[in-house]
């Protein structure tokens, strides 16, 4: 009906990608800044390395219900005038900690900006974690970790990491008793080892410029104890273990697996983020969502890529499938996995995949939220502003050979598999 | 590791979201102009053949989000086949006349794009987000499949597994979006378009044929019954030139218009109770039918967004003080979104905090309600309510997807432009006796259901 629907003939050339990046030091802080005038909004992202990371043993969640209390009272402000100053003005503050992160998110108007800061700073410097609140924020904690495990997928993800890193923090997760049992003490603790001046990655994006972000970040962090937080311990490989199920009452079968991955600053990087985007990136497009989806109807979605904590990546996939349908998955998913390993991609699909990771860079970067996150996930992994200017470049460098010489890791180490459901025949 | 998703999803973006500008103007006399700048200052044109074209400029990043609205969704579905508004929605992706199945979302991803779907109670949507330059490519694709889709028979089996899974992913595995489901139908009836599931009940996404979709299409998916919106970089004279070359050439040509029809007055089960294996929380909900922007009462819509927001929106509201500052609950809210096509549900709903009572935690939600029919709501309850949905509006600038999602969602479902572009002004007039009106008219309707979620 419509002629030349899918030609791309008359397209003009993608123009280069550029995204001006500065880097500001201020009083021992360092943070990267895009600024655009155009929408008079302001996102800022920040984060320290830490979070459950420094949680002891038995004590799995201090970190994070220690972060949740940031934003329930500071100051003079109780948890109700904290929230009401905050929503009055439109301003978006939320704190959390991750397996190996603290961190901290801040997005509002302009005009909001001298209130958004000045509350982020109370909760930072002068969190109250007043009894009434701390005990209704730790029960919400606690049905919430109970919540996280009534689905499949969710049963699987906890089980996956515990089986992946015995005795080391990634392998851990807060649990309704070890929430129950922190001390508020041990928050305020966790607290002041973690909120340091030191160590402290800030992003900002949007309608903020230099001079004002060097107020900013004066106001917001200045008058944090010097002194970064203890260092993280490093990741050891990923434990070896035999399929591993953990039963679910469910229709349906979630299933996790993974591997070790590349470091960041390993050559093969980006050749082997080539690999996964075609094995199993976003999109339809992937051999697994060809392979397992569209073409036997196994599962909704199926993925897989690189996740990186405690310095280092980890290749993870997921799919759910009928528990009935879980053995004939799994040994199309290892069949594809090794069929990658041994071959490599193709001459289109290593084309196809440079083209969207270069294409999608605009996108990427398209508003003050995700500019800011994204600007931060580079810091976390401790690429510079030349690293992703030069990124489409190296990327269309990459040949065939490249990819599969990456490719040929993923068939050195087993894939770990877990599977929570109802899982036939397994 | 995100996975795409075609989703079903139900709450399309409630209009309100945020906060915003702090004039508050005083109201002027019966057709008044806004006072306020219009959020997104979009521009509105239909093209001969009946498709409404929407346009949301801004320049700011060399990127644009194209979305293609159905006025069509899950309550479209006829009796008997529910789920063939978002199967269909699948095969969409199956290729069209010039396209052949597959490529559609392959060569937006080649081109660094992104593309999906979702499909709600009210609307279909398609949408991509590409480079401003990739548009053209975008719009010839998109119009190639309003013009005729194939539904391939080869792969119709296989898509249909994929909705089964879809199925038991969001909804059979998660106990809460089960009891949601049959909770909706409980109170408006299995074969009811509220109290279907808008994936379709199992048996009936099984009954499903190509000649069923085909009628679907045939009857909905008209340009007439179609809206574009397009936000980001582009100049209006450059859209409506590739909108004549691309959509502009599919013959105008008759569709069936929504006709919800009635609604029960008393519910088909006022109480339901479901147990599930996995979940260690008791939780409740109640339901009440209620007027919303496009039906019945109307004129309660906006003030019944306050309402909610007085009695649950989040901390300082009514039930966060009854039921979780005193420890009854662990969460509790309340809801209501008037942008929908039809009836709404103004709702409430609470997680127990053990070793509280269920009883307990309803009688308190009991006298809350009747207190508001009662005695109404505060004017300095009104006032921060109001303050706090506007403060944020204008955050909506900040990202390419609030424009069209806003936009389409709300002219799909047949409201003005102007109930999006100027919803803060709207909101900001809310009188006190207007929300107490709204709450006296409406809390007390019949046509409600309560429901607990147990532990087994």
């Amino acid at each position: 009906m419509i002629p030349n629907a899918t030609s791309t003939a008359g397209l003009p050339p993608r123009a280069p990608f550029r995204l001006p990046i500065r880097i500001i030091q201020e009083g021992g802080i360092t943070a990267w800044l895009v600024e655009d005038q155009s929408v008079p909004v302001v996102s800022l992202e920040w984060s320290w390395n830490g979070g459950g990371a420094l949680d002891a043993p038995g004590q799995e969640g201090r970190m994070g219900l220690g972060f949740a209390m940031l934003t329930e009272g500071a100051g003079e402000l109780n948890h109700l005038a904290f929230t009401d100053a905050a929503r009055d003005a439109g301003i978006s503050l939320q704190f959390g900690a991750g397996r190996d992160t603290a961190s901290g998110s801040l997005r509002a108007l302009s005009e909001s900006l001298p209130e958004a800061v000045r509350l982020a700073r109370l909760a930072m410097t002068a969190p109250r974690l007043d009894a009434p609140d701390l005990d209704r924020v730790r029960a919400r904690a606690i049905v919430g970790t109970r919540q996280a495990l009534e689905t499949p997928r969710g049963a699987a993800n906890r089980a996956f990491w515990a089986a992946a890193f015995p005795g080391h923090p990634a392998g851990r997760a807060a649990t309704p008793e070890s929430l129950a049992a922190l001390p508020r003490e041990a928050l305020l603790e966790g607290l002041s080892g973690q909120l340091r001046r030191d160590g402290l990655q800030v992003a900002a994006a949007g309608a903020i410029s230099e001079a004002e972000l060097r107020a900013l970040l004066r106001e917001m962090f200045g008058t944090l104890p010097a002194g970064a937080p203890a260092p993280l311990p490093s990741l050891p490989p990923m434990a070896d273990f035999a399929p591993v199920v953990a039963h679910k009452a469910a229709p349906q079968s979630s299933v996790m697996f993974g591997q070790d991955g590349p470091l960041p600053a390993d050559p093969q990087w980006e050749a082997m983020q080539v690999a996964l985007r075609i094995l199993g990136g976003s999109g339809f497009s992937s051999r697994l969502m060809r392979r397992v989806r569209e073409e036997r109807g196994l599962t909704y979605g199926i993925g897989a890529g690189l996740d990186v904590v405690f310095g280092r990546a980890v290749i993870l996939g997921q799919a759910s499938t009928d528990n009935a349908r879980v053995a004939e998955m799994l040994a199309l998913l290892r069949e594809i996995w090794a069929g990658m390993a041994a071959d490599g991609p193709t001459a289109e699909e290593l084309a196809e995949a440079v083209d969207f990771l270069n294409g999608t860079l605009p996108l990427q970067f398209a508003d003050s939220r995700r500019i800011a996150g994204g600007l931060l996930g580079l810091m976390q992994n401790g690429r510079s502003p030349a690293w992703l200017e030069g990124r489409p470049a190296r990327l269309s460098a990459l040949t065939v050979a490249d990819v599969a010489a990456a490719a040929r890791r993923l068939a050195t180490a087993p894939l770990r598999v877990v599977v929570a459901g109802q899982p036939v025949g397994l | 590791m995100p996975l795409t998703r075609r989703t079903a999803i139900s709450a399309a973006l409630p209009l309100a979201a945020g906060i915003a500008a702090a004039e508050a103007p005083a109201r002027a006399q019966q057709p008044a102009p806004f006072t306020s700048r219009p959020i997104f200052g979009a521009k509105q044109w239909r093209l001969a053949n009946g498709l409404r074209v929407v346009l949301a400029e801004s320049h700011r990043a060399p990127v644009v989000a194209h979305y293609v609205f159905y006025g069509a969704g899950s309550g479209e579905d006829p009796q008997g086949i529910g789920g063939v508004a978002h199967f269909m929605e699948h095969m969409m992706f199956k290729g069209s006349g010039n396209v052949p199945s597959g490529d559609f979302s392959r060569l937006v991803a080649r081109q660094g794009g992104q593309d999906n779907a979702f499909t709600s109670r009210d609307v279909t949507a398609y949408y991509q987000h590409v480079e401003s330059s990739r548009l053209a490519l975008v719009m010839r694709m998109e119009a190639d499949r309003m013009a005729g889709p194939l539904f391939n028979p080869a792969e119709f089996e296989a898509e249909r597994s994929v909705v089964i899974e879809e199925r038991r992913q969001v909804v059979e595995s998660q106990p809460r979006s089960k009891f949601r489901e049959a909770f909706d139908a409980a109170m408006w009836g299995r074969q009811h378009w509220r109290g279907r599931p808008i994936i379709g009940w199992e048996e009936e996404i099984r009954a499903i044929s190509r000649e069923d979709m085909l009628a679907f299409f045939s009857a909905r998916y008209a340009p007439g019954n179609a809206t574009l919106v397009v936000a980001g970089d582009v100049e209006e004279a450059r859209l409506r030139e590739l909108a004549e070359q691309t959509y502009g050439l599919i013959p105008a040509r008759a569709f069936t218009p929504r006709n919800r029809g009635e609604i029960p007055i008393a519910p088909a089960m006022p109480r339901i109770e479901q147990t599930s294996p996995v979940t260690r929380e008791a939780s409740f909900s109640r339901a009440i039918a209620a007027p919303s922007a496009t039906w019945g009462e109307t004129r309660h819509a906006w003030p019944l967004e306050v309402l909610a927001h007085v009695l649950g929106g989040g901390t300082g509201s009514r039930l966060h003080r009854a039921l979780v500052e005193s420890g009854i609950a662990v969460a509790a809210g309340a809801g209501y979104d008037s942008d929908v096509a039809g009836a709404s549900i103004f709702s409430v709903s609470a997680t127990l905090r053990a070793p509280n009572t269920r009883e307990a935690l309803e009688q308190i939600v009991e006298a809350e309600l009747r207190r508001l029919v009662q005695d109404g709501v505060t004017e300095a309850e009104v006032a921060r309510s109001i303050r706090q949905t506007t403060a944020g509006a204008m955050l909506a600038l900040d990202g390419l997807g609030a424009a069209p999602r806003m936009l389409g969602g709300a002219l799909a479902i047949g409201l003005p432009m102007e109930d999006v572009e100027h919803w803060p002004e709207k909101l900001r007039a809310v009188t006190t006796e207007q929300v107490n009106e709204a709450a006296r008219a409406v809390l007390v309707n019949p046509l409600t259901t309560a429901g607990w979620l147990l532990p087994a």
